[in-house]
């Protein structure tokens, strides 16, 4: 024990060292101390205004100020890509813009917006009259004799295509079927005004006689959005008006392409900005957010903060805040000072990108308590090892290797683009693949598997005939005739009638041996998290019997197990355990293993119903026993904060916690931990054999694509047939063993880890550290 | 080779491999400490992992029977 005392502090074992802060700014430096605080991004700042509504607060002005310009750069940013104008990014421009550049900015661009409208519907005008234009070549195909039909006049105009039929028909329902209507396509896509896209239009014409008609007509016209524009009966005058519909079009043609020119260049010289002020609008909300939080301190014309920080960013933190009072020209520095705190620090795990993967794994699951062991140290190893048990194959191994390779080359590259869902969460665990992969390859050379094909890498097999000539290899099977196979599985099992038997035997028994040992991996670690927090109650009456418990029960049938294969006996371990809570003392027979097993049988039997009521009963009598002793005589609670001091400190950090011991409470919670201890014991035991069944599941598929798949097509002598039967293989390869097979076998091994693993000790009740920071803003938008 | 053998040569494997890391990859105390837990815990694992295969072969109570299409 002295050993583990002297041992250094393990990296990402436990939480960084927190510093509750409190900043005291003079109003002129805190605008600059805060934007250098974002910028450094380690200090989390406490909410001191979270009791008023966002209109309450000091920089609501500034803060509003900031959201409509922001509103305003994103309508400058849809004006962009509605154009089509390819705007550069400078990066270089590194000049402070100020708030009124970019109001002169927005002036100029909703003057664009405006001339671009009118343009819109001019063009939309001109391409309906010059529809026109071809519908009254229509009409003269179809009205020879215009002024004899007296009483029959028409309305002619055009619609948007996709209402064409809806149109037609209410009109034939308003003129109670006394009209004739006709319609032709318009030709070229027109922009639709109100909507900005292009549309199919359709130019019509209605046939009708008597005035009702005509304004119901023009009424569903209206209703419908479609626009009617007359056209003259005569031949002269159609001819005149489609003259001067050309004048007005090309002249309105030609406006619109200067308009445009004129347009693009304004946006192009705004769009080269648009981004860095897009991401300085943004900061400077971020800071006027922040400075909300603080509190202003009107007698002493100061800002006061409240924050959370990691011990060794203090130094960096200060250097900051001179900084600041520095560049801001002020008299007084900031006070920058520690607090005590009774309320629980944020978590903060200084990560790098290898270690990244793995903790946020373990935070999906419940960011740990302040202080508390991480179990993301041992999932570094242990998780892909377990998914490689599930997973054993090398050639798959080998696949998910290039896979995960390929990615760590590109990082770079893929890092600093934007890629899709899937490909960013396979990016983000690329450190996770690249392990899943080399114990894939690990575990595929132990089970002698390649694509489900079992190599003699590692030697000769240990198994040959009985007799020279095999006769009865397919009946009584071949002999044991040396030492075994020196590294994994023999070759010889695969394809023989026995393989099964053999090696689900082999991975059941060793589904319970791994699980054993993690399941004590994780009660030890709630041991070291005892003796850490100071709790000797914890060791005594939760660590000792839950040890006592797991290994006398289950500790000893991976011993049987061991014991079995080294002596080779014929014993049914299932019957020895059973039996051994059924008959205790009935005698062992033939599945005796080890002399003097009945007896050490009865007493681990003993040991376990023991540390039962071990787990249970003291611990809550003790605490109210201790509960009863600190808080001698004082039956009533505190009222409150007995020190007042002279200048007002903010009263988050002095909470008193009312001393509220409730018996009932902590019995029952100790209660339902023993029963959930008890109970899991078995249950989490047994879900340690989904290593067994995936990996069955796994090893099976592989062997039916391999067997049904290439070898079957590779019969034939066709060389088409080849090819297919390969490409067919090389699909389902690929598509259920590499990824469905892998996403499966992550989940269930991401399971063994978040439920039995971490149930032993992890509780996960704790909030991460969020700093103020600017490259989290960043983050955020993308 | 036998159990025995076998074992001290991953248990060697692993020494090798802490040393190797405590070489190229010396970042202080604690990181060091990090990083001999991952060794430690790889071999560990990867050493279980081959020794219940091997213990599993080395008495076995059923054998190959070979199937008809041999």
């Amino acid at each position: 024990m002295k050993f583990f005392n002297d041992l250094p502090p393990m990296d990402h074992f436990r939480s960084e060292n927190m510093s509750l802060v409190q900043l005291i700014m003079p109003v002129e430096s805190a605008q600059h101390a805060v934007s250098y605080l974002g910028e450094l991004g380690l200090l989390q700042f406490k909410d001191l205004n979270g009791d008023k509504s966002p209109f309450q607060r000091t920089f609501v002005n500034q803060v509003k100020r900031c959201s409509e310009m922001s509103r305003k750069l994103r309508f400058f940013a849809d004006q962009i890509s509605k154009a089509g104008v390819t705007t550069y990014p400078n990066p270089d421009s590194e000049e402070v813009i100020d708030l009124e550049q970019l109001e002169a900015g927005r002036f100029l661009g909703s003057a664009q917006n405006h001339l671009v409208m009118a343009e819109t519907e001019l063009v939309e005008n001109t391409y309906s009259i010059k529809n026109e234009d071809r519908l009254s070549l229509l009409e003269q195909s179809m009205q020879p004799e215009p002024s004899k039909k007296a009483g029959l006049r028409f309305i002619s105009g055009i619609i948007c295509k996709s209402k064409e039929l809806i149109f037609e028909r209410m009109l034939f329902r308003a003129t109670r079927g006394n009209m004739f209507f006709n319609q032709a396509p318009a030709g070229e896509q027109v922009m639709d005004p109100v909507s900005g896209e292009m549309v199919h239009k359709t130019v019509f014409v209605v046939f009708f006689s008597g005035d009702q008609a005509r304004s119901k007509i023009l009424k569903i016209c209206q209703a419908f959005g479609a626009n009617c524009y007359p056209v003259p009966e005569e031949n002269n005058k159609q001819k005149q008006l489609t003259h001067e519909v050309s004048l007005r079009l090309s002249e309105l043609e030609a406006t619109l392409d200067a308009g445009t020119c004129h347009r693009n260049k304004a946006l192009a010289s705004i769009g080269s900005q648009l981004w860095n002020w897009t991401i300085m609008v943004k900061k400077e909300k971020s800071v006027y957010d922040t400075l909300n939080m603080l509190n202003f301190d009107v007698t002493k014309k100061c800002l006061v903060g409240e924050g959370w920080c990691p011990t060794f960013a203090k130094p960096q933190i200060k250097e900051a805040l001179h900084q600041a009072t520095i560049h801001s020209n002020s008299q007084v520095g900031i006070i920058f000072h520690d607090m005590d705190s009774s309320e629980s620090p944020p978590t903060y795990f200084r990560t790098n990108r290898f270690t990244n993967a793995f903790q946020e794994i373990v935070d999906a699951y419940g960011v740990a308590r302040f202080q508390e062991a991480n179990p993301a140290v041992y999932s570094v190893i242990t998780f892909p090892f377990l998914f490689a048990v599930m997973f054993g194959d090398w050639g798959h191994g080998l696949c998910l290797l290039f896979g995960s390779l390929v990615l760590i080359l590109r990082e770079k590259k893929l890092g600093s683009q934007k890629l899709g869902s899937f490909m960013e969460i396979a990016f983000g665990g690329r450190y996770v693949l690249l392990l899943m992969a080399f114990f894939s390859i690990y575990c595929g050379l132990i089970y002698n598997e390649f694509f489900s094909i079992p190599f003699y890498i590692f030697g000769e097999s240990a198994y040959k005939c009985r007799s020279t000539d095999c006769s009865d290899a397919q009946t009584a099977g071949l002999i044991k005739f040396r030492d075994p196979y020196p590294f994994g599985v023999d070759p010889k099992w695969r394809g023989s009638r026995s393989e099964l038997p053999f090696l689900n035997s082999l991975k059941m028994k060793m589904s319970i041996l791994l699980g054993v040992c993690q399941m004590n991996l994780g009660i030890i670690l709630s041991y070291f998290d005892a003796k850490f927090h100071g709790n000797p109650l914890d060791i005594q009456y939760q660590f000792i019997p839950q040890i006592i418990f797991l290994n006398s029960l289950f500790g000893y049938l991976a011993l049987l197990i061991v014991i079995k294969w080294c002596t080779g006996s014929q014993a049914d371990l299932y019957h020895v355990m059973i039996y051994m809570f059924l008959d205790p003392f009935g005698n062992l027979g033939e599945n005796q293993l080890f002399w003097g097993q009945k007896e050490l049988q009865m007493l681990l039997l003993i040991l376990a119903v023991v540390a039962v009521p071990w787990m249970l009963f003291p611990k809550p009598f003790i605490l109210k026993k201790q509960h009863t002793e600190r808080f001698q005589g004082r039956t009533y609670g505190f009222l409150g904060t007995s020190e007042m001091d002279l200048d007002h400190e903010p009263d988050s950090a002095r909470h008193q916690h009312q001393e509220d011991f409730n018996f009932s409470e902590i019995f029952v919670h100790q209660m339902i931990h023993s029963i959930e201890f008890v109970l899991g014991a078995v249950s989490n035991t047994a879900s340690y054999l989904r290593l067994w069944a995936l990996s069955l599941a796994h090893s099976e598929l592989s062997t039916v694509f391999y067997e049904k798949l290439l070898l079957l097509a590779w019969g034939y002598d066709s060389i088409i047939i080849r090819i297919a039967g390969l490409a067919v293989f090389a699909f389902a390869t690929t598509f259920i063993l590499l990824m469905m097979e892998t996403l499966s076998a992550f989940l269930h091994a991401l399971r063994l880890h978040w439920v039995e693993f971490m149930n032993k000790f992890y509780h996960g009740d704790g909030y991460k550290f969020k700093p103020f920071s600017f490259k989290a803003l960043a983050d955020e938008e993308d | 080779m036998g159990f025995m053998a076998t074992s001290i040569i991953f248990f060697a494997a692993g020494l090798i491999a802490s040393l190797l890391v405590r070489l190229c990859f010396n970042r202080g105390a604690s990181t060091n400490l990090f990083h001999l837990t991952l060794i430690i815990t790889a071999t560990v694992c990867c050493w279980m992992m081959w020794a219940i295969v091997y213990l599993a072969q080395l008495k076995p109570l059923i054998v190959p029977i070979l199937s008809e299409a041999e």
